[in-house]
C-alpha cells in the first residue's frame, strides 16, 4: 500500500460517515496529544528561553491559520464545485434522456417502440449497474453497448415526411446532448483532487498542529485548546475527502434523476 | 505558566490521568463505534462472474438482446435470494456485435475476466466459433437458441430445438389436415451453417413422406433483399415455405412476400426463427397469418406462464414480451444453478458431474429435463399462427416433450452421442454442402 497515492485510501469511502468523521476526528486530535507528549517538550526548547514566546508563537501561528485557512476554503469550494458540475451533469443527462424519449414517441411504429426500448434499457442499466459501479470508483462500461445499441436503432429510420424530418433531426441533437453528458458523468467518477493538493493540506495540518506545541502553557490547557483546533482540522479534512470524488461517500451524487425519469416512463 | 506548583497538576500525574482516561473511553466506545475491526464498514458480498455473450448492436440484435435481459432478470432474482452457493452472480455482457470473427475474442475476455460459465450465442456461426476456446479452457458454454444439431460438445448445454423437436414436427404438421394438406416445399435460409443443416435434414425427412421440396434459396445473412427469392417461390409453384431466415433479413423476407401479395392462407410460411420479440420489428400486416415453430409462446396458458411474463414486463417494461428462445434460456440458468448447488462447486467438472443425474426445472412453459447423455434439454413442440397484435394463436402443441436427438438417423446414419459413456459415436461421414 502506497500511503502518498490517495487511492490508497478511498477505502475510507465505504465506512459509514458519522464513523468516517470520528475516525478523523479522532486520528487528528490523537495526533495531536501524542505529540504533546512526545514531541512537545523538544520543541519547546526552542523558545524556552525567549521572552514573549506566547506572542511570537500566537503571532506565527495566526499568520499561518490564514494561509492555511484560505488555502482549505478554496481547496473545500473547488470539491464542491466538481461535485456540483458532476450534479449538473447528472442532471443534464437525464434531461436529454427525456427529450429523447418523448422524441422518438413521436416516430412510427415499430420505431417508436424499439427506441423507447432501448432507451428504457439504457435508463435500467444506469440505475442498476452503472450508479453502484461509479460508487466504487469502477468506470462503467456496458452502457456505451446500449448506447451504441440505439444510435444504430435511431439512424436506421428514415424520415419520409418534413415533421418527421424535424423529429429526427431533434431526435439527432438530444441524442448528442445525451452523449456529451454521458462522457462528462464517465470522467467525473474518477475526478478527484491531485495528491499534490492533499499533499499541501496535509503538510499544513501538521505545521499548524506543531505550532500549537510551542506554547507555553498548563498541559491539560495545552490538550484542551490544541485538541479543539486539531478536531476541528479533522473535520474539515473529512468534508473535503468527502466531496472529494463526485460518486462517493455521504456527500456524493445519487442517481435520483434517472430514477425520477425511470419511474415516468415506466408509468406511461 | 500560571499558578502554584501545589494547585498544578504535576505532568506525571496528568499524563496518568489522561491516559487512563483515554483509554477507558476508547475501550468503552470502540465496540459501539468500529465495531470490529471493519470500521462499520459492510463486509462484501462474495462474487461470482458469469459471462453473457449476445449481440446487442448488429443484425443479430433485435433477437439477441432479450435473451441478455432475461439472463439479467434471472440473474438478479437469483442474487436477490441469496446467490448461489452464497455468492452474488456478477453477470458481463460484452458486445460481439453480430461479427463471428468478434465472438471468439469475446468470449477469451470473458473467461480471462474469471467467468465460471458464459451463457450466449445466437448463430451456429458464432457457436461453432467459439466452441474451440470453451474446450481449451474446459469452461462451460451455455446455449439456449434452436439449431441444427449434428454437433456436441461435452462443453456445451444446449437449451434450444433441435430439428427432431421443431422442424420435422412442423413439416408433419404442414402434410396435416390442419395444416392444408401441403406436398411441395420451399425452403429458404440465410446463407450459414444452420439453415444449410436444417434444409439437408428436412430435405431427407421430406423424402420420407408424401412432400417434396421444389426449390431452395439462400441469402447472406443481414441482407434484405428478397425480391428474387420471392420470385423463385413463386415461379417453383411451391405450396408452402420453410423459413430458417436468421435476424432482420426477416424483415426483408416479409416485405417482399408482401409485395408480391403472397397469400399465408395459399403459401404459409413456416419460420423457424421468428419470436414476439422479433414481431416487435415487423410490420403486422406482413407477417400475420403465417406460421411460427417454436417450444414456447408468449400466449402458453398457465399460471406459472403468467407469473413469468408478468415478472418480466413489471421489471423491464409493459411493452416488452417474451417469447422463445427467452423461455429455455431462463431454463438454462435454472439448470446451471440447480447443477453448481447439487456439485457444491463453480468448477466446471464438478457441474458436468451434476448433470448426469439428469436435472430437472419446471420452466414457464412446462417441464424441462436435461438429458445427460446429449446435454439437450427435452422441448414441447408448439406451433403459432402470427397474428397482427405481434402475438400467436397457439394451433398445434405436442402432447409431451419431445427428447432431442442431435444426430437424426435418417441425416446422419450411425452417428450418437453419451457424456455419461464414450462421447460421440461416428457414422459415415455427411457432405452436407454437397448436397446442397
Amino acid at each position: 500500500m502506497n500511503l502518498f497515492d490517495p487511492k490508497s485510501w478511498y477505502w475510507l469511502y465505504d465506512v459509514p460517515p458519522f464513523r468516517l468523521s470520528l475516525l478523523f476526528v479522532t486520528a487528528f486530535v490523537g495526533f495531536y496529544w501524542v505529540g504533546s507528549i512526545v514531541v512537545r517538550p523538544i520543541l519547546r526548547q526552542f523558545v524556552k528561553y525567549t521572552p514573549g514566546s506566547n506572542d511570537i508563537v500566537g503571532y506565527v501561528l495566526s499568520c499561518f491559520c490564514v494561509f492555511y485557512g484560505l488555502l482549505l476554503g478554496l481547496i473545500a469550494v473547488t470539491a464542491y464545485q466538481n461535485v456540483a458540475e458532476a450534479g449538473a451533469n447528472v442532471t443534464r443527462e437525464a434531461s436529454a434522456l427525456s427529450a429523447l424519449y418523448e422524441d422518438v414517441s413521436r416516430y412510427p411504429q415499430p420505431y417508436s417502440q424499439n427506441l423507447r426500448w432501448l432507451l428504457r434499457d439504457y435508463t435500467r442499466y444506469v440505475i442498476k449497474y452503472a450508479w453502484p459501479l461509479q460508487q466504487q470508483g469502477i468506470v462503467p462500461e456496458e452502457g456505451t453497448i446500449r448506447i451504441h445499441a440505439f444510435h444504430d436503432q435511431l439512424l436506421d429510420f428514415q424520415p419520409k415526411t418534413p415533421s418527421q424530418e424535424i423529429i429526427h433531426a431533434e431526435a439527432l441533437r438530444e441524442l448528442n446532448e445525451l452523449l456529451a453528458a454521458r462522457q462528462m458523468r464517465l470522467f467525473s467518477v474518477k475526478a478527484s483532487l491531485p495528491g499534490s493538493m492533499w499533499f499541501v493540506m496535509i503538510v499544513g495540518a501538521i505545521l499548524n498542529i506543531a505550532i500549537c506545541w510551542l506554547f507555553d502553557m498548563r498541559f491539560l490547557t495545552q490538550l484542551m485548546l490544541g485538541g479543539i483546533l486539531a478536531a476541528y482540522l479533522g473535520i474539515m479534512m473529512h468534508l473535503i475527502f468527502d466531496m472529494n470524488q463526485p460518486f462517493r461517500g455521504d456527500v456524493s451524487i445519487s442517481a435520483e434523476p434517472f430514477e425520477a425519469l425511470y419511474k415516468r416512463i415506466e408509468e406511461q | 505558566m500560571s499558578g502554584t506548583p501545589a494547585d498544578r497538576l504535576s505532568r506525571r500525574e496528568a499524563l496518568r490521568q489522561g491516559s487512563a482516561a483515554t483509554l477507558a473511553a476508547a475501550r468503552a466506545l470502540a465496540p459501539a463505534l468500529f465495531a470490529g475491526c471493519s470500521l462499520g464498514i459492510p463486509p462484501r458480498a462474495k462474487t461470482v462472474n458469469v459471462g453473457l455473450l449476445h449481440s446487442q448492436t448488429g443484425t443479430m440484435a433485435m433477437s439477441a438482446t432479450s435473451l441478455r435481459d432475461i439472463e439479467l432478470h434471472a440473474f438478479e432474482q437469483i442474487n436477490a435470494a441469496g446467490g448461489i452457493l452464497g455468492r452474488q452472480v456478477v453477470p458481463r455482457a460484452p458486445d460481439p456485435r453480430s461479427k463471428v470473427d468478434l465472438f471468439p475474442k469475446r468470449a477469451r475476455q470473458l473467461i480471462d475476466d474469471g467467468s465460471v460459465a458464459v451463457f450466449g450465442c445466437w448463430t451456429s456461426a458464432a457457436r461453432k466459433a467459439v466452441l474451440p476456446i470453451f474446450e481449451e479452457a474446459k469452461k462451460l458454454l451455455l446455449y439456449s437458441v434452436q439449431y441444427e444439431g449434428n454437433e456436441s460438445s461435452p462443453y456445451v448445454v444446449y437449451g434450444g430445438m433441435v430439428p427432431n423437436q421443431q422442424i420435422l414436427p412442423a413439416l408433419d404438421w404442414l402434410a396435416s389436415v390442419a395444416g392444408g394438406l401441403r406436398k411441395k416445399v420451399f425452403l429458404v435460409g440465410s446463407d450459414f451453417v444452420f439453415p444449410r443443416t436444417a434444409n439437408y435434414i428436412a430435405k431427407k425427412y421430406l423424402a420420407t413422406k408424401e412432400m417434396r421440396p421444389v426449390g431452395e434459396a439462400y441469402v447472406p445473412l443481414g441482407d434484405r433483399d428478397f425480391s428474387g427469392v420471392v420470385k423463385e417461390i413463386l415461379a417453383s409453384g411451391a405450396d408452402c415455405v420453410l423459413s430458417t431466415v436468421n435476424g432482420d433479413s426477416n424483415i426483408g423476407l416479409f416485405a417482399a412476400l408482401a409485395e408480391a401479395e403472397v397469400d399465408p392462407a395459399k403459401i404459409p410460411v413456416m419460420t423457424t426463427s421468428i419470436a414476439e420479440d422479433e414481431l416487435r420489428f415487423l410490420m403486422p400486416e406482413q407477417v400475420a397469418g403465417h406460421y411460427a415453430a417454436a417450444c414456447y409462446f408468449q400466449g402458453v396458458d398457465t399460471p406459472a406462464n403468467r407469473m413469468w411474463v408478468d415478472g418480466f414486463r413489471k421489471e423491464f417494461g409493459y411493452d416488452r414480451v417474451t417469447g422463445d428462445p427467452m423461455e429455455p434460456d431462463w431454463c438454462l440458468v435454472h439448470l446451471w444453478k440447480k447443477a453448481v448447488e447439487k456439485a457444491g462447486s463453480f468448477e466446471t467438472e464438478a457441474v458436468r458431474q451434476a448433470f448426469r443425474d439428469g436435472l430437472e426445472f419446471a420452466g414457464p412453459g412446462g417441464p424441462v429435463r436435461l438429458d445427460p447423455k446429449t446435454q439437450h434439454t427435452s422441448k414441447f413442440f408448439r406451433l403459432g399462427r402470427i397474428r397482427t397484435d405481434q402475438q400467436f394463436d397457439i394451433v398445434h402443441s405436442s402432447p409431451e416433450p419431445i427428447i432431442a436427438d442431435p444426430y437424426p438417423a435418417l441425416a446422419f446414419p450411425g452417428w450418437s452421442v453419451d457424456w455419461t459413456k464414450n462421447g460421440i459415436t461416428r457414422g459415415a461421414e455427411v457432405d452436407i454442402d454437397g448436397d446442397v
